[in-house]
């Protein structure tokens, strides 16, 4: 549970839900003009906030909140 | 510019975020210490990435995009030849006696090589100096909310501030230096995308070197001229204003930036952690100042790129960024662009106001008010401290809003105080002989010389309100100017004191004085846990960027 606090897994949290919301967002408004933006952005902030949320919870706690 | 829904929930799932932040660090803060000073206990990553972005405030964001598509890439000279090398200088060799002294500030330590009305003279400038940089950043977000979003500048400004005091009256240090690393990825992953879509739209780099005008695609071609490049410098002032006196008060003196490093775990995390933030800072022109590089090149190519005019009837180039936002980003991603615009505002903020509750606390209360008192007292101190800075921070924005050139007053400021304190700190820590009241009458007459010295020159219309001896070609070239002569006066003036005044005895100055403390062996065999190596592969990297950009 500790570790769910941890500040890389809350920046983590942050940028998976950002991320989560551009790749829905792009998907139910594929006609929205640079939509491909929204999807390329969406889809790298979920793989840096996955590393950052593995790095949190794989390594000891050591900044938590 | 027009907001959806989507970024809106962007913005919001921010603002929560900073909040719950501050609102779990809550339990933490149980001393002065606690809340002023974080314990010294926060791990190196977050320390490193909070020094960088405590200086990521609106003057760096906005200020650097403009400022790439005035001069282009010379403006990286205040990374490759400024930032750079005086974050290296001060791990290695100042970062020992800030973190070593026990100093629990710049002012103190001023205090215990000097004496008391030298630290209040510097705590009083300095504390003047952070309310009025977080009430500009204040103003200039709220100022960009109205312009760009049509929000309304009374609620940007309270609900800012509003949340800023939150999280920082609920966690102290800590929380504020957590919400800029949080801050710090927002402001590169938001901006990132920018330059990718910029520079598909401007043709690549083709399209760049085609486009924009070769003198502001280079670093130091045209530099033994002052009209030969675009930032109207020449070298001697380049190197000596900017690159040596300039960036090295800043980055080594401003309390600012130097408490991050102060709170790490031990002395070899404090001297790793300038020199390892020093690593993302090469590479932040990138997300700073080639968006402006990028405008010049749509202008060249479209039409809608053009920059607006400001009351004076100027080209508004701080409106470089929200231009190609608006412009390049779909709403989503847009929603990103601006929730990082709002975070690096409320990180110079929230930055500044934790520097002036620690300086206020420490250095003004506990030395002049109330002496000896209980950490409660101190804690309720420094709360308390944080909301009369906030306030005082609004009261700021709502002056600047009646004055349209306080931004160019702050910048000034900055060289009035910084460079001749820089002074004082490189012979208070290299020259053993240097005196209590050589320091305060040499600093005394290094900020007078930087105000005579403006008020005797002009550049762009601005300074010579009492004759105009010479005219510079740019307001910038102005500023490294004052920034060497202060800097200078202060050093000879400081010296010559010294010389005939009564220095304190050898025995009070070791652990603050160079020649007179023990040299530490770094023993590790780790290289990358070694500051010397760090230190090492982060010059190699400028000196090869200088050549590179030449």
């Amino acid at each position: 549970m500790n570790k769910f606090f941890d500040l890389r897994f809350v920046i983590g949290a942050f940028f998976f839900v950002v991320g989560l919301m551009l790749l829905i967002y792009s998907l139910t408004n594929p006609t929205i003009e640079h939509a491909a933006v929204n999807r390329g952005c969406g889809f790298t902030f979920l793989i840096f906030a996955i590393v950052m949320m593995l790095l949190a919870i794989s390594k000891k706690p050591q900044d938590k909140l | 510019m027009q907001l959806h829904f989507i970024d809106y929930g962007i913005i919001g799932l921010y603002f929560l975020f900073v909040l719950g932040i501050g609102f779990l660090l809550k339990k933490r803060i149980k001393t002065a210490n606690d809340f002023l000073m974080s314990t010294r206990n926060i791990p190196l990553w977050i320390t490193s990435l909070a020094f960088i972005s405590a200086n990521l405030g609106a003057q760096e964001v906005l200020g650097m995009a403009a400022n790439g598509a005035k001069y282009g890439l010379y403006t990286a000279h205040f990374y490759w030849l400024g930032a750079v090398f005086a974050m290296v200088f001060l791990g290695l060799f100042m970062m020992p006696f800030y973190y070593g002294s026990k100093a629990r500030s710049v002012p103190e330590y001023l205090k215990l090589r000097f004496d008391e009305k030298t630290r209040t003279f510097n705590a009083f400038t300095f504390a003047a100096m952070t309310i009025f940089s977080s009430g500009i950043s204040l103003y200039a977000l709220a100022m960009l909310m109205q312009t760009i979003l049509g929000w309304d500048f009374n609620v940007s400004i309270w609900v800012a501030a509003g949340i800023v005091l939150a999280y920082t009256f609920l966690g102290g240090l800590t929380s504020a230096v957590y919400n800029e690393v949080l801050q710090f990825f927002l402001i590169v992953l938001g901006i990132a995308p920018l330059i990718y879509i910029g520079m598909q739209q401007a043709g690549g780099l083709h399209g760049i070197l085609a486009n924009v005008e070769n003198a502001k695609l280079h670093l130091w071609k045209g530099m033994s001229n002052p009209a030969g490049n675009p930032m109207g410098t020449d070298a001697f002032s380049m190197i000596f204003g900017l690159g040596f006196v300039l960036a090295f008060g800043y980055w080594c003196t401003d309390f600012l930036v130097v408490q991050r490093a102060m709170i790490s775990h031990n002395l070899n995390d404090a001297r790793r952690t300038p020199i390892i933030a020093a690593l993302p800072k090469i590479f932040m022109p990138l997300i700073v100042i080639v968006p402006g590089i990028i405008l010049l090149a749509l202008q060249k190519q479209f039409t809608g790129f053009e920059l607006p005019k400001n009351i004076n009837g100027q080209t508004d180039y701080n409106m470089v960024l929200p231009l190609l936002l608006s412009k390049l980003y779909p709403s989503g991603i847009l929603g990103v662009g601006i929730t990082a615009l709002i975070a690096s505002f409320m990180s110079g903020m929230a930055g500044n106001v934790t520097a002036f509750n620690t300086v206020f606390t420490f250095d003004i209360y506990q030395s002049h008010i109330k002496k000896h008192a209980s950490e409660k007292h101190y804690l309720n101190v420094g709360k308390a401290t944080t909301v009369v800075g906030i306030l005082l921070s609004i009261l700021t924005a709502y002056v600047a809003r009646g004055f349209n050139s306080i931004m160019d007053l702050l910048q000034l400021v900055f060289s009035f105080v910084n460079a001749p304190l820089f002074a004082t700190f490189l012979l208070g820590m290299f020259w053993k002989k240097s005196t209590a009241n050589g320091a305060f009458w040499g600093l005394l007459s290094g900020t007078g010389t930087a105000a005579i010295t403006y008020s005797l020159t002009m550049a762009e219309g601005k300074g010579g309100s009492i004759a105009n001896l010479h005219t510079f070609y740019s307001g910038t070239s102005q500023a490294f100017n004052i920034a060497w002569i202060s800097f200078t006066v202060c050093f000879i003036v400081t010296a010559i004191i010294s010389f005939f005044t009564k220095r304190k005895p050898e025995n009070e100055l070791v652990g603050l004085v160079y020649s007179l403390t023990p040299r530490q062996q770094d023993k590790n065999r780790i290289r990358y846990k070694n500051p010397l190596w760090v230190a090492v592969i982060v010059l190699a990297i400028t000196l090869f960027l200088n050549i590179l950009f030449y």
